[in-house]
């Protein structure tokens, strides 16, 4: 049967391994120090004389490490995904999303990017765009992918990615398409209610995901004029991309602190502590990015008035930290630059306050009497 | 610049902390103190069942962040109120605590359980769930504690100053004298509390006894039909539903413990027993205040929430307003406690605004069917006709509007999501039952990729 609300009730907090206690933390080390070998496997190769992923890789028939981490994110996406069906497949919205965004991940994440190579091509990864994948707009990269692709990921990154925002919200991109999102949201969905609500969390969010953007986008232009000038000044490029990809230059810390730590270390190791979304909600600059185009676009989570009872399961099972609750209560539809669109506050709602839709009528909202009772 | 008033609020629940919030948010300097003998934090007292399963803690069902009163200039005292001198204008309390002194005062004191009339209702292994107390009373019997994320900050706080027949007084648990916890939960009350209290014991895993003396489920607000299918569902989940069940007794071994519960049509083992048969004004402690109580309790206000006393306002559980039926008696609903709570809080400021009660509305999820209703259903009004239809598909639903004298008064709808603001409009505006079947969907507020509802007309 079809449904719009949560199946039962959920027994989180009386899950030893989803709230922090010794196993969740366990297991977080256990991810951390998996992401570790991961990107720096050539120096625990050099302390340790040992190289566990490389290994496991060759003898797995997945060439390197990078597809053997593609095929176990896959494996993690559709386990945690059919986890997350099981307790909230009964929405029709849920269902759609869970299962696009798992597919994605493994046609256009892995399996595509693993066979073009057989067929003599290059590795390209379709669902990413700049800047989340930031090395897609360095003029060296484009001028070394194939046109069609370069054409794909410069519309895609600068014209498809805002216009679907501002149409849909963030949402089509961050809770239908990313993998970074789709592993949150299946693999991650059983820590999404650890997430800080705090007003201080909010104030970290807003602050570090917008210099992320900033040196994402300084990065880039500073890649770009040392494409142009990068000959004649050689400090400047020396400083800015480096002699070798190992040398320590703005492009290489860039790689390090944002792709490697943020994203992976973590941004994907401390689920079990922060909640899912530590990356998406902190650090991602698209994400930065899309916030922005979505609270001028379309996309708002409708607050049907005087129904809320305060309860909370909105604003405890949103994984971007949104304090949904604060909004429902005032009779508040609202935009918020950081929500992903995943649907879990509507879906978890008891009463049916809360409704994501796209329109640009905000008419009604006006009539509403503004009374708020948290904000000050 | 009005001088500084002393404002006191007894109850820190949405209608006290509403009016707390209305009035600093116009004057920073006043004294404002918040009595509660439950808890340190204003909490959303309908969200208890999710503590209880383990979807939230404790925390998350406040709706403020911990430091909202320091953060907001509340004063705290965590005490059992056990009077008002309205001639001296101040409450006093029970342990010994000073008597604070008001200018203006609020009493939002709320409901207090009914307690069960037959032998046997205060035997250990019996109890409500209304209160934290009772929260915590109930974990300890189904889950032997609360969840990992514990119970709420200074959960003894109020203990010195406690009466026998508090309803935040603790209880004795039954499981922990047996040492064994309970395995055969019983329900008694076919209301909101009762399914709730069935759904968490289902969610722990056990098959609960859930008495019903009516001949369906929840009439007040169901017709047959509509009950059945919330019946089938709670059978399907496990729930042993007996309805047109009197109780009699509830029977306790040699040491106190509950054992089972009596009915006219049989004994029933069970050794854990919630009462869900209502709630009643939280008023006995002002017997002696001079302020007027109607015959149910509640505390008689006027149309701006003044009781018989100059200075002393109600709101919330506890007051006795005006319902839109012109009769008057308290509203136990979150929504009405918040709306008076604004009102009130603008008495406490000086102003004169009215409480003005609209159309009735209301939802509900019972077990895991959305329900929304609106207007006049269940009323038997003179010539009332119900017009049904039931969605039998994917989503499946049932949707009643009541027409009288040719208009929609009421709707009720289970199992789609529906924007009750469209719906009493739609009263307020008198349509015709064509012209809303026409528009229905305008109403609707189902999730996105839903298809909508098409109504086939009979």
């Amino acid at each position: 049967m079809d449904q719009q609300g949560q199946n039962g009730l959920l027994a989180t907090y009386r899950e030893g391994w989803r709230n922090r206690s010794v196993v969740g933390i366990a297991f977080s080390a256990l991810l951390v120090s998996f992401y570790v070998v991961l990107y720096w496997e050539h120096k625990v190769h050099q302390h340790l004389g040992i190289a566990p992923l490389t290994a496991i890789s060759e003898a797995a028939g997945l060439r390197n490490r990078w597809y053997l981490y593609g095929a176990l994110y896959s494996v993690a996406m559709i386990t945690g995904g059919i986890y997350y069906l099981r307790r909230h497949g009964n929405s029709r919205y849920n269902r759609f999303r869970i299962t696009v965004n798992v597919a994605i991940q493994v046609a256009l994440g892995f399996t595509l990017p693993f066979i073009m190579p057989l067929f003599g091509g290059q590795e390209l990864y379709f669902s990413y765009f700049w800047p989340l994948k930031y090395d897609y707009l360095y003029p060296q990269t484009l001028a070394d992918l194939p046109l069609y692709f370069a054409l794909y990921t410069v519309v895609g990154s600068l014209l498809a990615a805002p216009v679907l925002a501002v149409l849909y919200g963030k949402r089509w991109y961050c809770s239908w398409v990313c993998g970074c999102g789709g592993l949150a949201n299946t693999f991650g969905d059983p820590w999404r209610h650890l997430t800080s609500k705090s007003t201080k969390s909010w104030r970290f969010e807003q602050v570090s995901v917008h210099l992320v953007l900033f040196i994402a986008i300084a990065t880039t232009f500073l890649i770009g004029l040392d494409s142009l000038i990068g000959a004649e000044h050689p400090t400047f490029h020396r400083i800015v991309v480096g002699e070798h990809w190992q040398d320590w230059s703005i492009k290489s810390f860039y790689g390090f602190t944002v792709g490697a730590i943020l994203a992976g270390v973590i941004g994907t190791g401390l689920y079990p502590v922060f909640g899912p979304r530590v990356w998406c909600r902190n650090f991602c600059p698209m994400a930065a990015v899309l916030g922005w185009v979505q609270k001028i676009g379309r996309y708002r989570i409708k607050v049907k008035p005087g129904m809320c009872i305060s309860c909370g399961n909105c604003s405890t099972y949103c994984e971007m930290g949104i304090d949904v609750r604060s909004y429902a209560q005032a009779d508040e539809s609202f935009t918020r630059a950081s929500c992903v669109g995943c649907g879990m506050c509507a879906h978890m709602c008891p009463r049916g306050v809360l409704k994501l839709e796209n329109t640009w009528d905000r008419s009604e909202d006006k009539e509403r009497q503004k009374l708020s009772v948290v904000d000050f | 610049m009005v001088a500084a008033m002393r404002i006191v609020i007894i109850g820190n629940g949405v209608a006290g902390m509403e009016a707390a919030l209305a009035v600093r948010n116009r004057e920073p300097s006043w004294d404002i103190t918040l009595v509660s003998e439950e808890s340190d934090h204003f909490f959303s007292r309908t969200a208890l069942m999710w503590v209880f399963s383990g979807q939230m803690s404790h925390r998350d069902i406040e709706p403020l962040e911990r430091d909202a009163y320091e953060r907001l200039g509340f004063r705290r005292v965590r005490a059992r109120a056990i009077g008002v001198d309205t001639e001296r204008r101040q409450v006093s309390f029970a342990g010994g605590q000073e008597p604070v002194a008001y200018d203006r005062l609020l009493i939002a004191s709320g409901s207090r359980p009914r307690p069960g009339p037959w032998p046997g209702s205060e035997a250990r292994g019996v109890g409500h769930f209304v209160t934290l107390q009772d929260l915590d009373w109930y974990e300890r019997e189904v889950h032997g504690g609360t969840s990992l994320a514990g119970g709420p900050p200074r959960p003894r706080l109020h203990a010195t100053g406690r009466s026998s027949d508090s309803p935040y007084r603790f209880r004795e648990v039954a499981a922990e004298r047996r040492g064994r916890l309970a395995q055969q939960p019983a329900v008694i009350g076919g209301g909101l509390i009762g399914i709730e209290a069935v759904e968490v014991a289902v969610t722990a895993g056990l098959r609960p006894h859930f008495f019903i003396r009516e001949e369906w489920f929840w009439p007040i607000a169901l017709d047959p039909k509509e009950a059945l299918w919330i019946s089938d569902r709670m059978a399907q989940h496990g729930v042993e539903v007996h309805l047109e069940h009197e109780i009699e007794a509830l029977d306790t071994d040699s040491d106190g413990n509950v054992v089972a519960v009596r009915t006219n049509r049989g004994r029933y083992p069970s050794d854990c027993v919630v009462i869900g048969i209502g709630v009643t004004p939280n008023t006995a402690w002002l017997a002696e205040a001079g302020i007027d109580l109607d015959d149910r309790g509640g505390i008689v206000v006027d149309e701006g929430l003044q009781t018989s006393v100059t200075d002393v306002f109600a709101a919330g559980d506890c007051a006795s307003v005006r319902w839109f039926d012109g009769t008057r008696r308290p509203e136990q609903l979150w929504y009405t406690a918040r709306d008076q709570g604004r009102v009130a809080g603008r008495r406490l400021l000086g102003d004169a605004p009215r409480y003005d009660r609209g159309t009735w509305y209301n939802s509900v999820k019972l077990m895991d069917i959305e329900y929304t209703t609106a207007g006049l259903v269940n009323w038997k009004l003179d010539g009332e006709e119900n017009w049904f239809f039931e969605e039998k598909g994917r989503v499946r639903s049932t949707t009643r509007i009541v027409t009288q004298g040719g208009h929609v008064v009421g709707f009720n709808m289970l199992g789609r999501r529906w924007d009750h603001s469209v719906l009493t409009r739609w009263i307020e505006e008198r349509r015709t039952l064509d012209w809303v079947l026409r528009h229905l969907n305008d109403a609707a507020f189902d999730t996105e990729l839903v298809p909508r509802l098409r109504v086939r007309r009979a």
